[in-house]
């Protein structure tokens, strides 16, 4: 049996147990009111930092858009000397060619007003002979339609630069890839003439029956004119270490080709430059990689290209080449929106 | 010899639990007598009684210590609303404790004048000085400021201040049988002390490094020239200003940092927070980020650090201040703090009996940063202390 000290202890063990649990309870009771305010907090906090984040995906968004604006007004920027010396070129003829017209039509108003003053037959022949009549009535139409194909020249540049300048909606459209690739060889044809260290670089196109393709057309005419446009460098490169003969045995040459496989719209565009080394094309469609000398390329491009491709399209786009066996840019677009 | 013993009650009862610390280290202690004590108790316990109990049964005894946010020993190892407390026994060891009371009058003077004091009583050179300051009435940066003018700044200071559970009211230090407020006792050690000391808090710092263009005290007003409630808003959106707000305080060399952490005053008029201590104009400041499992681990590194400081071979006991800051965040985790500490330390020492520890969660850490170097004032931070003669 236990001694009443025994007892007396245990009463005293247990009275302490109870001094410990019931603070202990009062503790819990307060960390329970902490850790709710805590969780409040922290709810809030979250809060936050979702509205933080959807905010920042948005200007990340924006932010995107602007960049592929202004990387296609900077492409567009330093197309507008070439630009400006085509529509030149149709300035020019049909210019010169309106004061022909204008003094043809000044001789033929002076014919006809001797008509209508009934002037001898002797004067009339005199006069026709002066003015070269035959050959004003010959010559006059000939001038108007070489006025007219001027004036359809200039327009179809200032269309594909407004057209290329344009800012996509923001949805896709049904849109002819062969109407784009047409719009961008027209601005860049300057760029493609003989210049004094090369000929001219032939482009030769096969396309192939493609329907219409949901895209945003502008954001894809800034990549075919990023591809093409870099086809061009690669050639002015190659070029500029042989001799004009020797380019002009093995031509320079853009191959733009197009096909349906697999539910695909396959772009590929080839050229017979340079080429592209293993390294370079690890990285070529990396933000900010450039081969080009300072300021002449934004390192933005082919980065920017990839994005539009892959990310807004859906599609892929795939570089094939050696160093020296020129390169192909292949671009893959499904057929359908995704 | 250096003997240390520890006592830890978490009975409420302000009588019954000096009664079992004292029969807790009389029965360590073997006869012999303690000549100073340190004692952490949690606010709402009898500490007068715990007091007279304690000089009553150790006549003379040079006793330090104050109220604290939980208590850690040897014995109960993490505990809330409990008290412990550790007695030191040598005849290697000279032990003296003062007090400077009403220290928010003057706290550089009366910190200083308070550390004049124990070395003037001191018949050795100072080696050590531990302490348990206010921490609400005045800064705690001005009276560790007045305690290395009055001990020399190569004397390291090691301790913590005292804390009252985040009612941030009234905290109380305990100097022999005296129960004080707006007091700042020392404890200074003299003699053959070996020490060694460690400081870690597991934080690091994130974002954008700031210049501090307004701060009166502990009160920051502007980083960079914005309000700093409006540099936290834009990090942390509309948010009450809380603990959270934690702050990397550079030192002028441009590496070390120390932490400083709000106490959750703020002011929308001049867009200010209070911290819980100074933060000098002009310092660079960051924000700062951790895991909890990262402020765990940083009471091991601390640990590490004093083990790989210590002067001598064996360390007789540790001493530990850990901020309320990591309780508040560490939560139910805080008692792996302790556990992290004995494991370290009974792999480094491989001793046959638990090394005896005891210490507090305070509202400021104080301890030199590096070796050699001046004691600085902490936030959120661990600090170890490692004590013997040997």
């Amino acid at each position: 049996m236990d001694t009443i000290d025994d007892l007396e202890r245990q009463i005293q063990e247990l009275e302490k147990a109870n001094r410990i649990l019931t603070k202990k309870l009062e503790r819990s009771e307060k960390n329970r009111i902490q850790l709710e305010e805590t969780h409040e907090r922290q709810q809030r906090l979250l809060y936050q930092a979702i509205q933080g984040l959807e905010r920042s995906l948005h200007e990340l968004q924006q932010a995107q858009l602007q960049l592929v604006q202004s990387e296609k007004m900077s492409a567009l920027g330093n197309l507008v000397a070439g630009v400006a010396h085509e529509i030149n070129n149709p300035v020019g003829f049909v210019a010169g060619n309106l004061c022909e017209a204008q003094r043809s039509f000044a001789d033929l108003c002076d014919h006809l007003n001797l008509y209508r003053t009934q002037a001898p037959a002797s004067v009339l022949e005199e006069h026709a002979e002066a003015i070269h009549l035959d050959f004003l009535l010959e010559d006059l139409p000939e001038i108007l339609t070489s006025m007219e194909v001027g004036c359809d020249r200039i327009r179809n540049i200032s269309t594909s630069l407004r057209a290329f300048a344009r800012a996509d909606k923001d949805y896709k459209v049904p849109y002819d890839i062969h109407e784009g690739l047409d719009n961008t060889l027209l601005i860049l044809k300057y760029r493609l003439r003989a210049n004094e260290s090369r000929p001219a670089i032939e482009v030769m196109t096969d396309y192939g029956q493609l329907p219409l393709i949901p895209c945003f057309p502008g954001q894809l005419k800034q990549v075919l004119m990023n591809i093409i446009a870099n086809a061009i460098d690669a050639l002015d490169e190659y070029s500029n270490g042989l001799g004009y003969e020797a380019i002009e045995a093995r031509g320079n040459y853009i191959k733009i080709q197009t096909s349906v496989i697999e539910e695909q719209a396959i772009i590929r565009i080839t050229d017979n430059g340079k080429g592209i080394s293993e390294e370079i094309k690890d990285n070529i469609f990396d933000y900010l990689f450039t081969t080009k000398e300072m300021g002449k390329g934004t390192g933005l491009g082919l980065a920017i290209a990839h994005q539009i491709i892959v990310e807004k399209h859906g599609g892929l786009l795939e570089v094939n080449s050696q160093l020296g066996e020129g390169a192909e840019f292949v671009i893959r677009l499904p057929l359908t929106d995704c | 010899m250096f003997q240390v013993v520890v006592g830890h009650s978490n009975d409420p009862d302000g009588v019954a639990a000096a009664v079992e610390i004292l029969e807790q280290c009389k029965s360590a202690l073997q006869s012999k007598t303690p000549q100073a004590g340190i004692l952490f108790a949690a606010p709402e316990l009898d500490h007068r009684i715990i007091l007279e109990q304690i000089c009553q049964t150790f006549p003379g005894i040079q006793l330090i210590g104050g109220t604290s946010d939980g208590e850690i020993s040897s014995l109960l190892e993490f505990q809330q609303d409990s008290v412990t407390l550790m007695l030191f026994c040598s005849d290697e060891v000279e032990f003296i404790a003062t007090v400077g009371r009403q220290v928010s009058q003057d706290p550089i003077a009366i910190a200083r004048q308070t550390a004049e004091l124990a070395k003037a009583k001191a018949t050795l050179p100072p080696r050590l000085c531990l302490t348990s300051p206010e921490s609400l009435t005045t800064s705690g940066v001005t009276i560790l400021e007045g305690l290395k003018q009055g001990l020399g700044q190569e004397i390291p200071i090691v301790g913590g201040t005292t804390g009252d559970q985040w009612q941030f009211r009234a905290t109380k230090q305990f100097f022999g049988t005296e129960v004080l407020n707006d007091s700042v006792p020392i404890l200074l050690l003299t003699g053959n002390l070996k020490f060694g000391y460690g400081v870690s808090n597991g934080w690091h710092p994130v974002g954008k490094k700031g210049i501090v263009t307004k701060a009166k005290g502990n009160v920051l007003y502007e980083v960079d020239g914005q309000p700093i409630l409006e540099v936290y808003q834009s990090y942390l959106g509309d948010i009450r200003p809380s603990p959270e707000y934690r702050l990397a305080v550079y030192e002028p060399e441009g590496t070390h940092w120390y932490m400083r952490s709000s106490n959750g005053h703020y002011d929308h008029a001049s867009g200010s927070i209070t911290f819980f201590a100074d933060i000098p104009e002009q310092a660079t400041v960051q924000i700062v980020h951790a895991s909890r499992d990262e402020i765990v681990n940083a009471a091991q590194v601390s640990v590490q650090q004093a083990l790989e400081r210590y002067t001598g071979q064996e360390p007789a006991a540790a001493l530990m201040f850990s901020c309320t800051g990591r309780l508040y965040v560490l939560g139910t985790r805080a008692k792996e703090e302790y556990v992290i500490v004995k494991d370290s330390l009974n792999q480094s020492l491989s001793l046959n009996q638990q090394l005896p520890c005891c210490g507090f969660y305070t509202y400021g850490e104080i301890a030199p940063l590096k070796l050699q170097g001046e004691s600085q004032f902490h936030n959120e931070t661990f600090v170890t202390l490692l004590l013997g003669c040997q």
